[in-house]
């Protein structure tokens, strides 16, 4: 009977863990790789999906490339066919992990958190580290920060022509609103 | 520890089982998997073609919704001249024009062409886009033709109307690869004025054209017009270009045996031709706001 106790708490538990994902379909991811006096390099998705695991820090999040607006709808069509290629590579994705992650301690002032995980984008996957702001008021939990990412690591070819209009290093922001 | 008992091993063994999996499938669980759902792929076909026209013909490219083109073409003197008249730069033609996307389907423009004083209005107009469920992209083509070179001293009784020259063109391409995509183009042309002696006032001609990625950012371009009522004195437009994206704009550069570049001119007018090495060397710029 003790076993059966025992196995019945464990299943319970695990149906608590699995009720405690917080998610978006609607969070937003901007980048920016403009270089000053030359025209602005920048587009943002707001479709991107985002889901954390409140027990464990564990996060993931997905955007399809072709989601990203651009202001010159030019541009955009290049950053498509022949930068990020998205009819070859659709997704982009992380999955990673929120260090010394309690969800019971989290409050509307919002604290400073390290992030770690695999960045995968077009078809290379890197180990990226960044700290974010993560606060929760209610049943709504906010991850905002931002970091960096060269298109070199991801084999993005910038053709030589055009190498000083486009940052080395391309600004990543992200701003998620998450919900049970 | 009695009801335990009751239990025969089986059911044991299933009960175990079953909380078994049920762990198995929370440590498993991929977070990533669970948001596949959430995204709907696009599937519509772009980046057919690189630029607006594939040489002189339209391609199935529009501008966007609120982008300008500003357009400048040149299409220089026949090659045949030699050095002296500097292999056609002497007699260069020159288009200049804009072209505005009203919304993402619909696109006005309006070009001066210095060859004849022509000038031209059209509206490009989406139909259909390439995707998984269909295979083509299909685009109307609406052009009118004024002709602003015609001289009252030489035509004392020109009317307005008799300026006026009307094409009508459905653009089909299909995008069969990233390298490679085709179009058909069929163009009705009416002129209201004409010379009976040398060509007809309606003319319908069958258009084909492509182009082939060389690189990511080359490529080959080549388009052929064949005119179904044409006397034998002008020759049908054939021309082969290449289309050179610098990371943002794109350059087209190209010899034709038409040298017009007016729809009408292009199509019904070719003079040059190129078994006698009597054709054209040119170029159209794009420059989007």
């Amino acid at each position: 009977m003790k076993k059966l106790i025992v196995l019945l708490l464990l299943f319970v538990g695990t149906v608590n863990v699995s009720a405690q994902k917080y998610m978006t379909k609607t969070g937003s991811l901007k980048f920016e790789a403009s270089v000053d006096s030359f025209e602005e390099i920048a587009a943002e998705n707001k479709n991107t999906s985002a889901i954390l695991e409140s027990a464990t820090g564990e996060i993931a999040v997905l955007t399809l490339v072709k989601g990203f607006r651009f202001k010159i709808a030019l541009m955009e069509e290049h950053f498509n066919e022949n930068y990020i290629e998205s009819d070859k590579f659709p997704k982009a994705t992380f999955k990673g992990k929120v260090e010394d992650f309690d969800v019971a301690k989290l409050s509307s002032a919002s604290g400073m958190f390290k992030i770690s995980g695999d960045l995968t984008l077009h078809g290379k996957t890197k180990k990226v580290t960044t700290n974010a702001k993560i606060s929760k008021s209610g049943d709504k939990i906010t991850i905002t920060g931002n970091f960096e990412a060269k298109p070199e690591d991801f084999d993005i070819e910038i053709p030589k022509l055009v190498s000083k209009k486009v940052a080395d290093k391309v600004k990543i922001t992200f701003n998620l609103l998450l919900t049970k | 520890m009695q009801y335990s008992t009751k239990l025969n091993m089986k059911k044991k063994i299933f009960i175990i089982a079953s909380f078994l999996i049920c762990f198995y499938s929370n440590a498993q669980d991929d977070l990533l998997s669970d948001l596949d759902s959430t995204q709907v792929v696009d599937k519509s076909v772009t980046a057919t073609f690189k630029a607006l026209q594939i040489i002189t013909l339209q391609s199935t490219k529009l501008a966007a919704k609120k982008e300008f083109y500003m357009v400048i073409s040149h299409r220089f003197g026949s090659v045949k001249g030699g050095i002296s008249e500097f292999f056609g730069f002497d007699d260069a033609t020159t288009k200049i024009g804009g072209i505005y996307g009203v919304t993402d389907w619909l696109s006005v423009s309006a070009s001066h062409h210095t060859l004849l004083k022509m000038n031209e209005a059209s509206a490009k107009f989406r139909l259909v886009r390439q995707s998984e469920t269909f295979p083509f992209d299909i685009v109307g083509y609406s052009t009118i033709d004024f002709n602003s070179g015609l001289k009252e001293e030489d035509y004392p009784k020109i009317e307005f109307s008799d300026r006026l020259s009307y094409i009508h063109q459905i653009l089909i391409s299909r995008k069969f690869s990233d390298r490679l995509s085709l179009e058909l183009v069929p163009s009705f042309i009416h002129k209201n004025l004409y010379n009976p002696e040398i060509e007809n006032d309606n003319q319908f001609t069958l258009g084909a054209g492509g182009r082939l990625k060389l690189t990511k950012r080359l490529s080959l371009n080549l388009e052929y017009g064949q005119n179904f009522n044409k006397p034998d004195f002008y020759n049908n437009p054939l021309s082969v270009g290449l289309d050179i994206e610098t990371g943002g704009h794109v350059f087209q550069l190209l010899f034709t045996n038409s040298q017009s570049m007016t729809e009408s001119g292009y199509l019904t007018s070719a003079a040059g031709d190129w078994g006698k090495g009597d054709f054209f060397f040119g170029f159209n710029l794009y420059r989007v706001f």
